[in-house]
């Protein structure tokens, strides 16, 4: 029993190991400066990270922007307005969602979401980084609402009745009372789908367009762009073992895996000590 | 019911108007594009003409998808129910906390992480090459934290009263993991196992590269052969632009793969509904 604990500990440390010691060529070539460059040709040995960083950013942003505020009011609306069976259908529907697979709401972005940009925008191609936010924001959804609906009616029913009994407001009570009882819940919610939008690959990878160029001017979320993890799976197949196309993937990988990494320890932070004794 | 509380309420529901919206939008439009295409000959025909793009059985993928989360799950089960009575039974505190932040840790980092580390490991350290024992050992370490998770939640809702008695019996570690903990916790660890199901199902981005071919495989050869998967037929023919009928495959196989990952959903809600003290 103490082997399997043992075996997870091991898991993670190995893992971060290899995509060191894979990507430490790369590393080493080029450096800090591999922050700034934008320039990732393969082909002439020029791996640039900042197009890639930048589209990852953009993306996880308005998936955030769309799915915090909608997210938070599905589950306002869900604990505190609707009553039993609605709440179960909405609650039954986010877990459908959440059930989709990624590569299906790739194929429904490819499909159905890029056409319609494409039209309604007069695009040349539907493939940018608002495709991709807009996918994501619809895949991080249901981590928001399902961990804030929690949170939400987790807070106690005496807190409730003090708030009523004081004669505040419905929506004074959501502001004062609700909402900040629930907060340390619904920001693990949204860091954890802050960590889900920045490793989600298939559906990015299928609406983004993969053109590994900074956004000019870098605001400009309408043109094909690529975001780590898009690159990663883009390019993987084609890399050589050893090579320093390989590495630089890797690099892409390793700062992946450390961003995310930092983000789950932000969002358990306090809840684990909380909960082990 | 004062004015301004239900103004309140009216945004609020125009707020999560676009949250209520996608999921059943989503879900029947996958439906409208894939169901006509999906016939019987398509799910279990033998045809071997797998040409691009040519309307042929789905079967192959479907097989290699089921095998790659048997094989996940029958990889990460026993570890992650080991994991969890070792969390109820031997750990102290500090351990709890480390075993917990590691799985919390492990969630968290994105599949095609994973994917990248099967790569390097596997696929060239151990030589094992592009294989389904590949994609399933990666899947695997995907699903463990969640199903690890899920068996110490499972363990820890176990009424005390039961785990006491059964101790005052005098009964021994093995004793009462066997009579007493298994017999009340098996919906739970039911759940969190076709949940895991449903997850190796999904996760389509790290066996892409270390597990799966596009075509040709009708049943692999051995662990060490590539197989052909589901998830990863969607993402090839779903580029396929130019070729209207290979889109409709990809739409089928979505419609295939949807309705086996909500199958297993919909087994895990209902045992969630088995009471545990009962």
């Amino acid at each position: 029993m103490r082997a399997s604990a043992l075996i997870s500990l091991i898991v993670v440390m190995l893992m971060l190991w290899f995509l060191v010691q894979q990507s430490w060529p790369y590393w080493q070539h080029y450096g800090l400066g591999s922050f700034v460059s934008g320039d990732w040709y393969p082909y002439e040995s020029l791996f640039g990270l900042a197009a890639a960083i930048i589209g990852s950013f953009w993306a996880a942003l308005i998936a955030l922007a769309i799915a915090i505020p909608t997210g938070l009011a599905a589950a306002v609306m869900s604990s505190e307005i609707l009553s039993g069976p609605w709440r179960n259908l909405i609650r039954g529907s986010m877990e459908l969602l959440a059930g989709i697979p990624s590569v299906v709401y790739g194929l429904l972005g490819l499909w159905l979401l890029l056409p319609f940009l494409q039209s309604s925008l007069h695009l040349l191609t539907g493939h940018n980084l608002l495709a991709a936010g807009l996918l994501l924001s619809v895949m991080i959804l249901p981590t928001i609402m399902v961990m804030a609906q929690d949170a939400l009616s987790e807070v106690s029913a005496s807190q409730r009745d003090a708030a009523a009994s004081l004669g505040m407001g419905w929506s004074a009570r959501l502001w004062r009372i609700l909402l900040p009882q629930a907060w340390p819940g619904i920001r693990s919610g949204i860091l954890l789908a802050l960590g889900r939008a920045l490793g989600e690959t298939m559906a990015v990878m299928l609406v983004v367009g993969s053109m590994d160029r900074i956004p000019e001017p870098f605001y400009n979320l309408l043109s094909p762009a690529q975001t780590l993890t898009s690159r990663i799976g883009r390019e993987i197949g084609e890399s050589a073992f050893g090579s320093m196309h390989f590495s630089a993937l890797m690099a892409c990988g390793l700062l992946l895996a450390l961003v995310t990494i930092a983000i789950s320890l932000l969002a358990h932070m306090h809840t684990d000590s909380a909960r082990a004794t | 019911m004062s004015m301004n509380e239900r103004n309140a309420k009216i945004l609020t529901t125009m707020l999560a108007l676009p949250a209520l919206l996608p999921p059943a939008a989503c879900l029947s439009y996958i439906l409208f594009k894939g169901i006509p295409v999906l016939d019987w000959a398509m799910l279990i025909g033998s045809s071997q003409a797998i040409a691009f793009g040519s309307i042929s059985t789905l079967w192959p993928q479907i097989t290699g998808s089921i095998l790659l989360m048997l094989g996940a799950c029958a990889l990460a089960a026993p570890v992650a129910l080991g994991g969890a009575l070792f969390y109820a039974l031997a750990a102290n505190i500090r351990q709890r906390q480390t075993l917990l932040g590691m799985m919390h840790l492990l969630v968290g980092i994105p599949p095609i992480v994973y994917g990248l580390c099967g790569l390097i490991v596997l696929v060239h350290v151990l030589h094992w090459g592009i294989s389904l024992l590949t994609g399933m050992v990666i899947l695997a370490v995907i699903i463990l934290p969640m199903l690890l998770m899920n068996s110490v939640n499972a363990f820890d809702r176990i009424p005390g009263g039961k785990t006491e008695a059964a101790r005052a019996l005098g009964l021994s570690n093995g004793q009462l993991i066997r009579r007493v903990w298994l017999p009340v916790a098996w919906p739970a660890l039911m759940t969190g196992l076709l949940l895991g199901m449903a997850r190796a199902l999904s996760e389509t981005a790290p066996i892409l590269f270390t597990a799966t071919v596009f075509s040709g495989v009708v049943w692999p050869d051995s662990l060490f052969s590539p197989v052909t998967s589901l998830q990863t037929h969607i993402f090839y023919l779903a580029q396929e632009g130019a070729n209207a009928e290979a889109v409709d495959i990809a739409w089928a196989s979505a419609v295939i793969l949807v309705i086996l990952v909500t199958a297993l959903s919909f087994g895990a809600s209902a045992l969630r509904k088995i009471r545990m003290d009962g």
